[in-house]
């Protein structure tokens, strides 16, 4: 029996209300940091059980404690700045990092999250972090010589924070790059700083990155020196199969399944018939079913409800097909 | 030398001082049920006016009314014409910025003014003339889905011509600057050229307004002999991201102006005034027969309100610098 279409998600989901209620009252000062970090905890453990629930088997710890994927990293490293709001679109702002000094890491970020999250199941949970690339384009520079001088520094920073979750025991560590695919020019860029962020690790390694340019950057793209690259799927309408025929996706690839940006839960039939169709190009062994991108933005009932029919259609296909989990 | 001041695509729209009219908490009042369309509109008029005065206060010679009420930098203007939907949020290049994508789902037909009231509330705020931003025609085709046309080309003269009418309907309102934020001139192929024309060509004929043609992250060199002879006022070059713009300089037709985009609006790091004016006389030095504008290479709105008020301060200081030094 062949192995295969392993379940898991992209890494956020989103906060409860409660939880949204609390981080504003502790941003105006009415509740302290403790109450809110306990909050936090309390919404992990409950999010974790239903990602067992559910029969995810690589689950995540959910970034409730996160707000912004750059912001959370550079507020918690010397050389980076907060900016006062900018704009991200329509009435929806956040801040923004400013490279003001060399940047370095010089305290865990995420690894008591994580340890607390492994603590509580037997599944494995994922070691969440945002890439070099990412952290610099999303960031402003007023330090830097180069966008390269400032990528390397944030690597060699990241890398630190994936050997100290590897030393903690994480399987799996995920250093997404959302924004690769959005500037294929620099794709040689990314490569080297991910290369160098994922150095020395023997973790399986996996990015993500949204949907961009597939024309430009693919297959280069597969240079990517991690073992998995997660990909959104859905949204494109499996597209990328075609190019895949012409050109084999040689990695692992984190299969999107779900579109994370559209409030309708799928059919298990159309999951299903996207999962078949991915079949027909990779191996099943290759293949790591998940949503398109992070959760955040939905529900938490809808992203329960989207990943359950997730989870069903995988089990009638490795069922049908003979594939063992 | 002469050069005007002036600036690019949108305003931050938070204030930097606690107390002042604020949209954003506004329209999460709206939102919440708390503050009506109302109250929203009014924010927008008093969010715009705050925008003018940090322009007039700095010095700028040619303000902007900041658009205030924009989403983005497509949308406001695309949903005031038939035969496009709006659909959900993509990203908008490179930036970590979004917005929402147009759908051509039918003929695409201008139906009533969309700025025209945006920009007489604008001007009796303003006194000085006040330069009103539009999305370039190529740009909002291409930023969009065409699920009708099936032509690049049919598309973009449909949206060039749609465009052209809300244009008319700003000079009919009394604007006498209209810019086009188009940064997808900047990554165009000669292949494009057919589309461009059609796009540009009726938003830029029989217009009583000047027009500023502005190409924020990239340059339009591939494809600007196909566009040097329409009748476009000046042309804006992104100087920061792609210096490649200087090697166009001397292909601008006489008697046409530039946009020198020289002022990062995509970083905090401040300029020194002094680079700025010398990269001023540098353009005046290689072609001292045209007229220039100085302004930010793109939106400030990809800066927080504090920075990018000082980068306004700075590019009007680092006109006068250029000036004193006699360009």
């Amino acid at each position: 029996m062949s192995r295969g279409l392993w379940t898991t998600t992209v890494g956020s989901f989103p906060k409860p209300p409660q939880l949204e209620r609390a981080r504003q009252q502790h941003a105006r000062g009415e509740i302290s940091a403790d109450a809110l970090f306990q909050l936090e905890r309390d919404e992990t453990v409950k999010l974790i059980k239903r990602q067992e629930e559910i029969g995810l088997d690589i689950l995540v710890d959910g970034e409730l404690y996160r707000g912004d994927m750059t912001t959370y990293f550079a507020e918690r490293m010397p050389g980076f700045a907060i900016s006062n709001p900018v704009r991200s679109y329509g009435n929806r702002y956040y801040r923004k990092p400013i490279a003001v000094g060399p940047i370095r890491r010089t305290k865990p970020l995420t690894v008591e999250w994580w340890k607390f999250a492994q603590s509580q199941t037997k599944q494995p949970i994922k070691g969440m972090l945002t890439g070099p690339y990412t952290m610099m384009d999303w960031s402003f520079n007023e330090h830097y010589p180069s966008r390269e001088a400032m990528a390397m520094d944030l690597a060699a920073a990241i890398n630190e924070e994936a050997l100290a979750l590897q030393e903690a025991g994480a399987k799996y560590i995920q250093i997404d790059e959302p924004a690769v695919s959005v500037r294929p020019d620099e794709l040689p860029l990314a490569v080297k700083a991910l290369g160098r962020a994922a150095q020395g690790l023997k973790a399986k390694t996996i990015t993500h990155i949204c949907y961009g340019d597939f024309d430009v950057i693919y297959p280069a793209l597969l240079d990517l020196p991690v073992d998995q690259i997660d990909l959104e799927m859905a949204n494109s309408r499996y597209d990328l199969l075609e190019r895949f025929k012409a050109q084999p996706f040689t990695k692992e690839i984190g299969y999107g399944v779900l579109d994370v940006h559209n409030h309708r839960v799928e059919t298990k039939d159309e999951v299903k018939q996207g999962i078949l169709r991915g079949l027909e190009v990779l191996k099943p062994e290759q293949m790591y079913v998940d949503p398109d991108c992070g959760l955040k933005t939905r529900t938490m009932d809808e992203a329960f409800a989207k990943l359950q029919v997730m989870v069903d259609a995988v089990r009638e296909v490795r069922t049908e097909r003979g594939i063992g989990a | 030398m002469k050069i005007q001041t002036t600036l690019a695509g949108s305003y931050p729209k938070l204030p930097t001082e606690p107390g002042d009219v604020n949209v954003r908490v506004v329209r999460n009042r709206r939102d919440q049920g708390k503050a009506t369309d109302q109250d929203v509109a009014q924010a927008v008029r008093d969010t715009t006016r705050r925008m003018i005065a940090i322009q007039e206060k700095a010095g700028v010679d040619l303000v902007q009314d900041g658009c205030a009420g924009w989403d983005d930098a497509q949308t406001y203007v695309a949903r005031g014409l038939d035969g496009v939907r709006i659909a959900g949020l993509i990203r908008y290049l490179d930036t970590n910025t979004y917005y929402r994508q147009p759908e051509i789902v039918g003929d695409v037909k201008w139906k009533a003014p969309v700025t025209a009231e945006d920009f007489k509330a604008a001007k009796g705020m303003s006194s000085r003339p006040v330069k009103m931003l539009l999305p370039g025609p190529y740009s909002l085709t291409r930023f969009s889905k065409d699920l009708h046309y099936g032509d690049p080309v049919k598309a973009s003269r449909a949206i060039g011509e749609s465009l052209a009418k809300e244009a008319r309907a700003l000079e009919e309102a009394g604007a006498t600057w209209i810019q086009f934020e188009d940064p997808w001139l900047g990554r165009a192929t000669a292949a494009d050229a057919p589309a461009i024309r059609a796009a540009l060509a009726p938003v830029l004929a029989d217009r009583t307004a000047k027009t500023v043609l502005n190409v924020p992250f990239g340059t339009p060199t591939g494809i600007f002999d196909s566009i040097s002879d329409l009748p476009w006022t000046a042309i804006g070059l992104d100087l920061v991201e792609a210096p490649g713009g200087w090697d166009l300089l001397p292909r601008i037709p006489k008697g046409r102006s530039v946009a020198l985009g020289l002022i990062d609006a995509r970083n905090t790091r401040l300029e020194d005034a002094t680079d700025v004016a010398r990269s001023i006389a540098r353009a005046a030095s290689a072609r001292p027969d045209l007229e220039y504008l100085l302004s930010p290479n793109a939106s400030l709105e990809y800066l927080p309100a504090d920075k990018a008020e000082a980068k306004v301060v700075l590019l009007v200081e680092a006109a006068r610098l250029a000036a004193r030094n006699g360009g």
